[in-house]
């Protein structure tokens, strides 16, 4: 408990607190001898409850002069979640619908399912530090690692600028490694690549890739945006076709994420309900235990202490109420 | 000060009576084991004995065979030493339905004045702790200070506490058998009420209780009360209720007639003044003497 005074001097008088205990607030009356009679324990207790409460409710109206408060401040709470990349391409295609041409109507865009889909998921994920990148012709570092929900949101958000026209899969995957790098904790690390498509990875950043991979176990999950009637992930090339990279970027670059050896799962998504099934699904798998720190506001907690005192001195006022005297005031000489 | 009920105005007279014999040689108006010239006809002597010819039975003379002169002893009748004692402690100083103090002097001033009309020595002593010599009287049979002695009490607020010093005024009455009065709440702890009593044997110890309906009978039913017990100091919350007030009662008479039996075994029995003085009642028991 982080506790504060706004004006700390006041505290001099708590000393004040140890009145009650030392005088009674209640009128004395004189009574020839109450020796040879019991004191019985309602009433005992009953006086050191009075004087008790009489110190509490001095201790809380100082408390609730001094302006008293709790700071604000960072816990460290553990839950289950994961550090969390996402590396969305932004490339021109992703604008698209999934059949391939630009939204008309009550059309959705690739981009804009994903990114619906994508904040619904993050909403969700209450303990996950998120980091987002983008990447077309070359890789944006949209916002680092972070637990303000709202942050993220707003970065998803920006991805509707349209995009660039190339794909550059390798140098974004680059900077997501350098960002989940940069973070020491032992939370899980993943890195969702959103895309609509693959492209060549040069074999230099490749064995870069392998090797920054190997440094670290990172979960990689590929949500694969497929457009209607293009090469998927699996597709297999036909006889007598051409099996290289530039041909089929897509199963190559599946075929070089499984070489890593790295928990790595592709989902290929053909419509917005295949996104939002392949993101639940990442969702179950990212539950491992983390440790992530939570903040909490500055509290003003003078109400509540003023309160206190208020309840206390109201019972007091009974305790006062119910005294009763001895000889009457009226027949006092 | 407001006007106390009062049962019957306050005589003249106390009317007490011992059932003892005087052995004071001074004329009053007491039974006493003087021979003497007036009073009661007491006994025969003969002449030989009792040298008094104005006294010879004539009668008794001429009965006697052997021709003895025989003269009649009559019985003088002597005075006494009266004291009173009073516990000036701070228990005395309770005032509720009346001032205890305010009935211990008026119980002084009609004693005093009863006694030296009777023609016996009137001594007061005041204790708490010690000896309160500032209201103590010495034994006189005069009227001058009485007024000093009743003002004095009057103003005077009790506020030490113990009644130690009552043993040692008793000691001071002196071995002359007197009538004491013992004036007090008789609040004393059990072991210091039987030394006083103890150290009383010997005279005719008359006690008188002072009470309050108040500190009693009176006492609210419901309710907080501070009490400061006037002789220790000692402070204690009461959160009274019809139990705790019947359990105080029962305290209460408990303490009560352990003095009643303790005062009994030493003395006269107790004569109890609630509130107010009741001049008749305490006249007819005086009047019994015993």
């Amino acid at each position: 408990m982080d506790l504060a005074l706004q004006t700390p001097w006041v505290l001099a008088l708590l000393p004040l607190a140890l009145l009650p205990l030392l005088l009674s607030a209640q009128r004395a009356q004189s009574y020839p001898s109450i020796e040879g009679i019991e004191a019985d324990p309602l009433s005992v207790a009953l006086d050191w409850m009075l004087r008790i409460v009489g110190s509490i409710a001095i201790v809380a109206l100082i408390l609730g002069i001094g302006g008293l408060h709790r700071l604000g401040r960072t816990i460290e709470k553990s839950g289950e979640g994961a550090h969390i990349v996402l590396l969305i391409d932004r490339s021109s295609s992703m604008d698209n619908t999934f059949a391939g041409r630009a939204p008309e109507g009550g059309e959705e865009s690739k981009s804009a399912a994903a990114r619906r889909l994508l904040k619904d998921f993050i909403v969700h994920r209450d303990h996950d530090l998120v980091g987002v990148a983008a990447f077309s012709t070359s890789p944006m570092h949209v916002l680092p690692m972070t637990e303000h929900k709202d942050a993220v949101l707003a970065a998803v958000d920006a991805m509707d600028r349209p995009g660039l026209a190339f794909t550059n899969v390798g140098r974004g995957l680059a900077l997501a490694l350098d960002m989940q790098e940069a973070d020491p904790s032992p939370a899980a690390r993943v890195i969702v690549l959103v895309s609509d498509g693959a492209a060549v990875i040069d074999r230099k950043v490749q064995e870069k890739l392998r090797a920054a991979f190997a440094r670290r176990p990172i979960n990689l999950y590929w949500l694969f945006l497929r457009t209607a009637g293009t090469p998927g992930i699996s597709t297999v090339p036909a006889p007598g076709e051409e099996d290289t990279p530039q041909a089929m970027p897509e199963r190559h670059l599946d075929k070089f994420f499984k070489s890593l050896g790295i928990d790595y799962r592709a989902f290929e998504a053909e419509n917005p309900e295949a996104i939002a099934l392949a993101i639940a699904e990442i969702g179950k798998l990212e539950r491992s235990p983390i440790t992530y720190l939570e903040r909490i506001p500055h509290e003003d907690l003078k109400s509540r202490a003023f309160a206190v005192a208020a309840a206390a001195l109201l019972v007091l006022l009974a305790a006062k109420l119910a005294e009763v005297r001895l000889v009457p005031s009226s027949e006092d000489a | 000060m407001t006007t106390k009920p009062m049962t019957s105005p306050p005589p003249v007279d106390l009317p007490y009576r011992i059932v003892w014999r005087s052995r004071s040689v001074r004329q009053g108006s007491h039974r006493s084991t003087q021979s003497g010239a007036g009073g009661l006809f007491r006994d025969l002597a003969t002449l030989m004995e009792y040298r008094d010819p104005r006294r010879i039975d004539m009668r008794q003379t001429l009965r006697d065979p052997f021709g003895t002169l025989h003269v009649r002893r009559f019985e003088e009748k002597s005075e006494i030493g009266v004291t009173m004692l009073l516990d000036v402690s701070g228990s005395m100083a309770f005032h509720g339905a009346s001032r205890k103090m305010e009935i211990a002097a008026e119980l002084a001033t009609v004693l005093a004045t009863s006694v030296r009309r009777a023609g016996d020595t009137f001594a007061l002593y005041a204790a708490d702790s010690e000896v309160r010599e500032e209201l103590c009287v010495a034994p006189t049979r005069s009227r001058a200070g009485e007024a000093e002695m009743v003002a004095a009490l009057r103003a005077y607020v009790p506020a030490h506490r113990g009644a130690a010093g009552l043993i040692e005024a008793a000691q001071r009455i002196g071995r002359k058998r007197n009538v004491v009065f013992v004036v007090s709440d008789f609040l004393l702890p059990e072991q210091q009420l039987e030394e006083l009593f103890d150290a009383l044997t010997g005279h005719d110890v008359v006690p008188i209780r002072i009470s309050d309906s108040r500190e009693n009978a009176e006492l609210p039913s419901w309710g907080l009360m501070e009490l400061t017990d006037l002789e220790t100091g000692r402070r204690r919350l009461v959160a009274m209720r019809p139990s705790l007030k019947a359990e105080w009662q029962r305290r209460i008479e408990a303490r009560r007639s352990f003095f009643r039996s303790l005062a009994s075994r030493y003395g006269r029995e107790p004569f109890e003044i609630t509130d107010s003085i009741r001049w008749d009642l305490l006249g007819a028991h005086l009047a019994t003497g015993a």
